[in-house]
């Protein structure tokens, strides 16, 4: 025969101040599970979304995968749109799109002074980077440039200094904002944008650091990939967008392993605090337990109705630490040495959030439990 | 009992042995050669008066039927993904040696100040002249630092690169 299902809940109740030290305690670490989980899924969800399987970067062979420090001739595109057959072009116009990219100093008008991603572009740029899209204020003119939703975290500096009509300054010159851009969550979002020739002038160079080409239907990334293996001479590489964000996907492994080890860890650390305030529970309980048993309950009636509690609570925190999470951590931004991403609490980070918040309340409800059944009726009647 | 905890322990060892390789370096393909492939890109015996790629870089026309030696390499990557086509160098060019424990010796990371006189671009073309689709490692059953002897048609440009639109390749064994 089991206990009745109101008496773990009213057991709940009985001692308010302990049921609620302990919810706090495990909402607090399913909170941390939700953080580090938010994290793995936002820095992932980032590099996944980020390019195009139809575009195609041409870059430096000598910058490896860096290509923030890739530096070619700045003839690249003309002579790309010459010789290959496969790039889209529309009503006359090709959808190449030079671009200079770099790491760079960028201070607002608060004096916070961070390293930003600059990109210097042209008009064709918005043909080649499809996801990005100017959702406030205007294409930067000459001595404007946009900003990308993130760009404020990446820089560490507030939100309001990096809105339209701001002025920032980077590469000993100043720019006003004219416009915000979004590009759905993918890397350019928090980068700056600004004209292509300005940029070069402010920096001092001729040269351009990549050259991003968007393929016709049915084209291949193979024929650039031969161009530049057949031109030797240019020293250029061609990968597809979708495989260079592949690569720093598998760069950025350790980390997402370091912080599943860290999802674990905390679990642990959950199970332990658990485990703390349940043998602190049954300890005061020992007495009632007996008593269950001397009018007939069996032992296993007694554990079910304890973890009973165990999950009860642990699903309460489950729910507070997973209401909060959507409400204030989602969408929460990130800086990283890539740029910069939100928190994604998506259904995977809920699963392990909540899967973690039922196991505490399954874990740290057992063992308490188990330790006092194995006490003799008559000895545990008498106990203190 | 004692016989099968050993295997098992044996067996055991040997997963995690092979559960701790470093899969993120390219595996030479001397460690992990292709089988032999069938294609009728492949000739059946070596072409007589082949050129090492140096040697063809100083005295071959432009549109000449040329018959170029070299070592796929010259690079981290010197396959095309998608086509049938990779880099060869003179076989003159020296790489690091398995004893320098260099992962990729076929990017010539010692002697790149020669690989640039010494490079050739090979593709595999199909009787209408356009070039094969697919991997070259599969196709011709090729691996990095595989000798290939090339018979083809040679392309030159001002700066001096050379490709050669190649219709018959034929794989120098165990090398």
């Amino acid at each position: 025969m089991l206990l009745p299902w109101e008496y773990g809940v009213r057991n709940l109740a009985r001692r308010p101040v302990r049921t609620a030290l302990t919810l706090v305690a495990l909402a607090t670490v399913v909170m941390l599970v939700f953080v580090v989980v938010g994290f793995i899924r936002g820095l992932e969800r980032s590099l996944a979304i980020s390019g195009d399987d139809d575009v195609v970067l041409v870059y430096s062979v000598n910058s490896e995968e860096n290509i923030e420090n890739s530096s070619i001739a700045a003839r690249t595109p003309a002579l790309l749109t010459a010789s290959l057959d496969g790039t889209w072009k529309r009503f006359g116009v090709a959808h190449v799109s030079p671009e200079m990219y770099l790491g760079t100093r960028v201070r607002t008008k608060d004096g916070v002074g961070g390293l930003g991603l600059v990109r210097g572009v042209t008009r064709s740029a918005p043909l080649v980077r499809r996801g990005v899209r100017l959702v406030e204020g205007d294409w930067p003119q000459a001595g404007e440039a946009m900003v990308g939703r993130l760009s404020a975290a990446k820089l560490g500096a507030e939100p309001s200094v990096m809105v339209i009509g701001e002025v920032i300054e980077f590469e000993g010159k100043k720019w006003r904002i004219s416009g915000e851009f979004a590009a759905g969550g993918a890397a350019y979002e928090s980068e700056i944008w600004c004209n292509l020739d300005d940029f070069q002038t402010a920096t001092k160079r001729q040269d351009l650091s990549l050259v991003a080409l968007l393929l016709r239907p049915g084209a291949s990334a193979a024929e650039v990939s031969l161009f530049c293996k057949e031109r030797t001479d240019l020293e250029l590489r061609a990968i597809q967008e979708t495989a260079y964000y592949g690569t720093l996907q598998k760069h950025y492994r350790p980390v997402l392993l370091l912080a599943w080890l860290v999802v674990i860890l905390v679990s642990g650390a959950g199970v332990f605090t658990g485990l703390n305030m349940m043998y602190g529970a049954v300890a005061g309980r020992i007495r009632e337990i007996a008593t269950l048993q001397a009018i007939g309950y069996r032992r296993r009636a007694i554990l079910l109705s304890l973890i009973q509690e165990g999950v009860l609570l642990a699903a309460a925190a489950s729910l507070l630490a997973g209401t909060i999470a959507l409400s204030l951590l989602n969408g929460m931004a990130v800086r990283f040495t890539m740029g910069a991403f939100t928190l994604h609490i998506d259904s995977v980070a809920i699963l392990v959030g909540c899967g973690v918040g039922l196991v505490l309340g399954v874990l740290g409800a057992m063992p308490p439990a188990l330790k006092a059944l194995r006490e003799s009726v008559a000895i545990s009647l008498k106990a203190v | 009992m004692k016989t099968t905890t050993s295997v098992a322990l044996a067996a055991l060892s040997l997963m995690v042995l092979v559960g701790c390789s470093d899969s993120d370096v390219p595996q030479n393909s001397e460690s992990a050669p292709n089988g032999p492939a069938d294609s009728k890109y492949l000739a059946e015996s070596e072409p007589a008066g082949a050129m090492p790629v140096g040697e063809a870089r100083k005295s071959v026309e432009d549109e000449q039927m040329v018959t170029l030696v070299g070592t796929i390499g010259g690079s981290t990557e010197p396959f095309v993904d998608g086509l049938a086509a990779f880099t060869i160098v003179d076989p003159k060019v020296p790489y690091c040696s398995p004893d320098e424990g260099c992962p990729t010796p076929w990017d010539y990371c010692c002697t790149q100040d020669q690989v640039k006189d010494n490079l050739a671009t090979v593709k595999v073309v199909d009787e209408s002249g356009s070039p094969v689709s697919g991997d070259a490692r599969q196709i011709l059953g090729v691996k990095e630092l595989s000798t290939v002897v090339v018979e083809g048609k040679a392309k030159r440009d001002d700066q001096g690169n050379l490709t050669v639109a190649a219709t018959r390749v034929f794989v120098r064994p165990g090398e």
